[in-house]
């Protein structure tokens, strides 16, 4: 019996303190009276092997002494469903403000390209100490929850006080879903964008057509326009030579009822380059003095927060586009991901 | 183990373990200690595992529907239990519970009908 007493020691080291004696004493008078049936059944003492097979059934002591324990959660089926639904609003927000401070703030205050790398890199950590700590909030009330419920107020579950009024609207799935595009609409559509085009090209002949009386100010004022943005113009004028060309070829192709995704977010990967040109802008200078050298300081001055104004705001719209962009994207990864679960 | 052999095992498992409870219950109406409810059990075509009749019974003494206390025969201490006045209105309760679901099931093995008839709640 020298196994037994093994297996039994063996068993006690994996029990809650308090109850080791009294569940290894019964353990031991329920297997001792099991082998001496065992024993009487074959007339004789059980073999090393068969005590050895008997053991082995009963399972390894720590999974014996496992099933003594109370069932525990980190987090409980009753606040796991919160429990998810707080990290992904978390760990969404939290992505988002890295991605601001690092697309906005962190060149306004630094302005080095290492470090906006830097604020890139710090991301992953950031979301990683973000869902810890939720983890660990959540973990410790349901600790409170279950070790002192008198003390801790019971959670109801998602189901207490719901209101089925108050589901969202039915979702539009604008990328997929919604009114075909018509024949009449996509011809509509190129016409407008080759008359779009033209007044665009005819900006820098007549600016009035853009400026209207403001171009008085233009011509008299002691400011002109930085060199960038005839850059920044050839850009536009790309884009809308592309978009014009991609339309025309869906409606050769006969796919204009709807367009295609890959071409949409292609388009919108594109129309970042106009605005990132403008943000490399050399010194940041978007306005310039017509003659700096005869120009008073006073207006070199104004000229300065001028300039550093404008590159603010296109710093800010820079970040909305690309979070809208990562958000787009986002949810076209979880649209494939949906469609090709029910596929399978 | 197959994807479809899993599934049914935790199935199975998930379908035997209320029934064990009551066949456990049921079985306490008399005095027993562990093995031999173990053996009452298996003789009546029942077969269950050291490992998880003896935590049940506990379990099932911290919840008030089993008591238990020590004595000796055949030279042994032995921790025999029965049902507590509490497990004997929980377990008429669930053999309730147990008959109408088994009544519903056979209802709907045997076939479509229109009929209303009284049914096991789903909780």
């Amino acid at each position: 019996m020298e196994l037994l007493d093994r297996y039994l020691q063996a068993v006690r080291k994996y029990l809650p303190l308090r109850r080791q004696d009294d569940i290894i004493a019964e353990l031991r008078a329920n297997m001792e009276s099991q082998i001496e049936d065992l024993e009487s059944e074959l007339g004789r003492a059980l073999t090393q092997g068969e005590l050895d097979d008997f053991l082995r059934k009963m399972g390894h002591p720590m999974v014996v002494a496992s099933r003594y324990q109370p069932q525990q959660y980190l987090i409980g089926p009753t606040m796991f469903p919160m429990y998810l639904y707080v990290l992904r609003l978390a760990m969404l927000w939290a992505f988002i403000v890295c991605m601001v401070v690092a697309a906005v703030v962190t060149p306004l205050t630094e302005g080095t390209g290492g470090a906006v790398v830097a604020a890139l890199f710090r991301t992953p950590g950031i979301l990683i100490q973000t869902a810890a700590w939720i983890t660990l909030v959540f973990a410790a009330f349901e600790f409170a929850r279950t070790r002192y419920p008198n003390i801790c107020p019971q959670i109801e579950g998602l189901n207490k006080g719901w209101n089925p009024s108050t589901l969202p609207p039915i979702e539009k799935d604008s990328l997929r879903k919604g009114k075909p595009r018509s024949f009449a609409q996509a011809v509509a559509e190129i016409i407008f964008s080759v008359l779009f085009l033209g007044w665009v090209l005819l900006i820098p002949h007549y600016p009035f057509i853009l400026l209207g009386p403001g171009v008085v100010f233009l011509k008299t004022s002691s400011y002109e326009l930085a060199p960038v943005w005839w850059t920044f113009f050839g850009w536009i004028v790309a884009l809308g030579i592309m978009q014009i060309v991609a339309r025309c070829i869906d409606l050769a192709r006969g796919t204009w009822e709807r367009p295609s995704i890959i071409q949409h977010f292609a388009f919108k990967v594109v129309g970042l380059i106009p605005v990132l040109v403008l943000l490399a802008a050399p010194g940041h200078i978007y306005v310039s003095l017509k003659n700096s050298a005869a120009d008073p300081a006073q207006l070199g001055k104004n000229l300065a927060e001028v300039n550093n104004a404008i590159h603010l705001g296109f710093s800010v719209v820079c970040a909305i586009v690309v979070l809208q962009l990562a958000f787009d994207i986002g949810k076209l990864v979880t649209e494939a991901y949906r469609k090709r679960e029910v596929a399978s | 183990m197959t994807v479809a052999e899993s599934t049914f095992e935790n199935l199975r498992l998930e379908l035997r373990r209320g029934c064990l409870t009551l066949a456990v219950l049921a079985q306490l109406k008399q005095e027993h200690y562990g093995y031999t409810l173990r053996k009452e059990l298996a003789e009546r075509g029942l077969e269950i595992d050291e490992s998880t009749l003896y935590p049940l019974l506990r379990r099932l003494e911290t919840q008030g529907l089993l008591a238990s206390q020590w004595r000796e025969e055949d030279k042994r201490n032995k921790r025999f239990y029965r049902l507590s006045p509490e497990g004997e209105e929980i377990l008429a309760r669930l053999l309730d519970e147990w008959n109408a679901i088994n009544t519903s099931v056979s209802r709907i093995l045997d076939g479509p009908t229109s009929e209303a008839a009284p049914s096991a709640e789903t909780k």
